[in-house]
């Protein structure tokens, strides 16, 4: 038991450290910097990638045969935290840390050889397609068609909250292949290629302005038998796999505590209100132990394990500090929090129906432009990758045996 | 004790809901908010000619209909349920407030206009460093010859970009903290052409409505300019009235948001049946009707204490601002939650209304300036 880093720890840490001073440039610090939510500027999340990439640090927590790093646990986690802390744009999650997973533990030879290798050079760029628009909470209910045609299946229905689908060139679904046994069977797991004909993609509109999220419609898409990932009707149990790794296992509180340090550092004369005091320290209390609880999970998951029903717990926990600290980060930035003024900040995605000002005005500072747009964003924290609710139902039933 | 209405508020509160309810849709008004000139001017128009709400509370000497806080809160609440982005409570409530209070004849003039809608009344009081109080005022004020010369930064200056004249405080003497020798100036205006000393930045805020940065750099207003030599009392009711309206308009906004929020759960099924059946949904919605009943019975708390002494006034304010302030969050926050993803877009009217109910918490003195302000009033 030993919460203390070796000398050989410091060293990698000093390792990524140098990496990071010297590759990470001024625009690409700017658009980690100036996030509106958990997605940065699609751009220089791809460039941030290619330059992981080339060093060989793109997907760390594969396998060592796919691209992934040899490292420790601790290893892994100050990578983690350094890069937090330097505030680099954050990597898209869905291809490197969520697909990837699922074609690693059944894929075949074949998908592992031409999927993994265009993930890390981002020649593939994937997106998600889980709900439907009447199927988020209850997700195995999902509906979209998939019917045995030869050797295509034939896609007829519709995905919704598919963030980045008009950058991405593939999507992994789950579609319904069996309707005839309980709703958690003949489901599939399925690689559709975003080119294909018969796909249309409408942006929504978030509360933040942004179109990050969309809906995709999806008429009569002939996808090979061959991109199925697992067994055909069996991808409820891919999905599962892979819906832990979405839910928990990473390290999410070098980051909170970044966004912690930034509202300290910035609050001013706040920091003297006793109330304000208080809050901030609550939330960096809740940062630190947060992060000796991933710190545990991450263990097991290093170690070859499934976090299983500890990423509902993370989740849960992560979610809603983050959603607190971006409440103080509000109370933080004064007058200009109620100024509409996305080109501040580098959001995630198009910002519609906005005219920035001619002169490029900026009320207040950049980070208080970020805060109300944050705030806004986070809320999707709670909502998304099985809400808070449906967490709290599978801890109370897997773990406590209610 | 007496909670109801009068005969003639229940016809105020009856007339401008219908009004609202024929004529304000959510989607037209946000397109207007997010285009040229950023607002409905025929609607203002409407409540000066149709409704005469613009005048509700002048004195009947000045067109009005003498209404009080009562009518103040009433039409608040409809504009709260109808999400109106027209600044209502900035213009009518606040600016009026103090060009009524001020013994200028200037200042009645302009009253009168803003009473026809021909006068649009900005008020310019906050700063970039105010820590959210009004007396920490650092624009100042200098005699020079006849003239009045300002020099400052006003930030979030609601309405400005459609004003047809400002009130400006600023410094005559002391330091941003004192609370004598605070004045009081008004004076023409047009964003689009603002006068020489003047840089406008104008820009929507969060919650659709528009406001504007304006710095000050020596701008020359004639000596009848100043409208209030001693203005911090009339401030300090200003800044009340407008709370007090705010928490009115909130309570108007959380009842949409609450009852959107059942129907919605009510008709969404998963796992088979309506999420509205889940004990533990259910329980939040109860929750979120227990703040919005405390919320209503704050705003009447302020209300009704709004023409008190000052202290028992601000108490009574600040009370409710933070009760109002706790409800606005939790309910718009759990509105969304439980609309989950569609909550958070611009598709629901939730998710409009999730922007007002965050951005109402932090005006006329946030959350936690208010706990601040009950504290030190209570402390014996």
């Amino acid at each position: 038991m030993d919460l203390t880093w070796s000398e050989q720890d410091l060293a990698f840490r000093d390792e990524v450290r140098t990496f990071l001073d010297e590759k990470l440039t001024p625009d690409l610090r700017q658009a980690g910097r100036l996030m509106t939510s958990v997605y940065a500027d699609h751009e220089a999340s791809m460039a941030w990638q290619a330059i992981l990439h080339e060093r060989g640090w793109a997907a760390p927590a594969w396998p060592v045969e796919h691209g992934g790093c040899d490292w420790t646990l601790t290893q892994h986690y100050i990578f983690s935290r350094e890069c937090a802390l330097a505030g680099t744009p954050s990597l898209s999650p869905m291809g490197i840390s969520m697909v990837a997973h699922a074609i690693i533990a059944f894929g075949t030879p074949d998908q592992k050889d031409y999927f993994l290798p265009r993930i890390l050079t981002r020649e593939v760029f994937f997106c998600q397609g889980y709900s439907e628009p009447e199927s988020g909470s209850d997700l195995a209910s999902l509906s979209m068609a998939a019917v045995r045609d030869g050797d295509d299946l034939v896609c007829t229905g519709s995905k919704i909250w598919t963030t980045h689908a008009a950058e991405a060139n593939w999507i992994f679904a789950l579609v319904r292949t069996d309707r005839t046994g309980r709703k958690q069977q003949g489901i599939t797991f399925l690689l559709i290629d975003m080119r294909s004909p018969g796909i249309e993609i409408r942006p929504l509109v978030m509360t933040s302005g942004e179109e990050v999220q969309t809906q995709i419609f999806f008429d009569s898409v002939r996808v090979p038998v061959s991109n199925v990932i697992g067994v055909i009707d069996d991808g409820w149990t891919v999905a599962k796999y892979l819906l832990e790794f979405e839910r928990g296992g990473g390290a999410a509180a070098p980051a909170l505590q970044v966004m912690t340090e930034r509202i300290a550092a910035e609050a001013g004369d706040l920091l003297d209100n006793p109330g304000f005091a208080a809050k901030l320290a609550d939330v960096r209390i809740r940062t630190e132990v947060l992060e000796i609880l991933e710190y545990r999970v991450l263990t097991t998951v290093t170690e070859g394990g499934n976090p299983g029903t500890a990423s509902s717990m993370l989740k849960v926990l992560s979610t809603e500090l983050s959603q607190a600290i971006t409440e103080l980060a509000m109370e933080a930035a004064g007058p200009a929090r109620r100024v509409y003024q996305p080109h501040a900040t580098r959001p995630g995605g198009p910002v519609a129906d906005y005219q920035p000002p001619a002169d490029g005005y900026v009320s207040g500072l950049p980070w208080q432009a970020v805060a109300p747009l944050r705030y806004f964003n986070d809320r999707a924290g709670s909502i998304y990758a099985g809400s808070n609710e449906i967490q709290r139902n599978i801890l109370a039933k897997a773990t406590l045996g209610l | 004790m007496d909670f109801r209405l009068t005969e003639e508020q229940e016809l105020l509160r009856d007339g401008l809901g219908k009004f609202l309810a024929a004529r304000y849709g959510l989607a037209s008004s946000r397109a207007a908010a997010k285009t040229r000139p950023g607002w409905q001017p025929a609607i203002w128009r409407a409540f000066a000619e149709e409704l005469g709400i613009l005048a509700a509370p002048l004195p009947e000497s000045a067109g009005g209909i003498g209404g009080g806080p009562v009518e103040v809160m009433v039409i608040a609440e409809e504009l709260g349920r109808a999400l109106v982005i027209e600044p209502y409570i900035d213009v009518v409530v606040v600016a009026g407030g103090l060009l009524r209070r001020s013994p200028s004849a200037r200042a009645a003039a302009v009253l009168a206009d803003l009473g026809e809608g021909d006068a649009i009344v900005a008020l310019a009081a906050g700063e970039p460093a105010d820590g959210d109080r009004w007396n920490v005022l650092s624009t100042n004020v200098v005699r020079d010859g006849g003239d009045w010369v300002i020099t400052g930064t006003k930030t979030v200056v609601m309405a400005a970009p459609l004003a047809t004249h400002l009130l400006i405080t600023a410094r005559t003497a002391g330091t941003p903290g004192e609370t004598t020798g605070i004045a009081l100036f008004l004076t023409e205006f047009d964003a689009a052409a603002p006068p020489a000393g003047v840089e406008v930045h104008t820009y929507r805020t969060i919650d659709d409505r528009q406001a504007a940065d304006l710095v000050f750099t020596e701008l020359r207003l004639p000596a009848e300019a100043l409208i209030a030599e001693d203005a911090w009392p009339s401030l300090e009711l200003a800044r009340d009235q407008g709370a007090a309206a705010v928490c009115a308009e909130a309570v108007g906004a959380i009842r949409t948001v609450l009852a959107d929020t059942v129907a919605y759960c009510k008709q969404r099924q998963q796992f088979g049946q309506p999420i509205g059946g889940f004990q533990v949904l259910q329980h939040r919605m109860v929750d979120m009707y227990l703040e919005l009943e405390q919320a209503v019975a704050a705003a009447y708390l302020a209300t009704l204490k709004l023409d008190a002494e000052p202290a028992v006034r601000a108490r009574a304010v600040s009370a409710a601002k933070v009760t109002v302030g706790t409800a606005a969050r939790f309910v718009g926050q759990n509105a969304v939650q439980l609309h989950g993803g569609m909550g958070m877009t611009e598709e629901l009217a939730v998710g409009h209304y999730f922007k007002r109910l965050t951005a109402l918490q932090y005006e006329f003195g946030s959350t936690d300036a208010h706990r601040a302000r009950y504290a030190h009033l209570t402390r014996g």
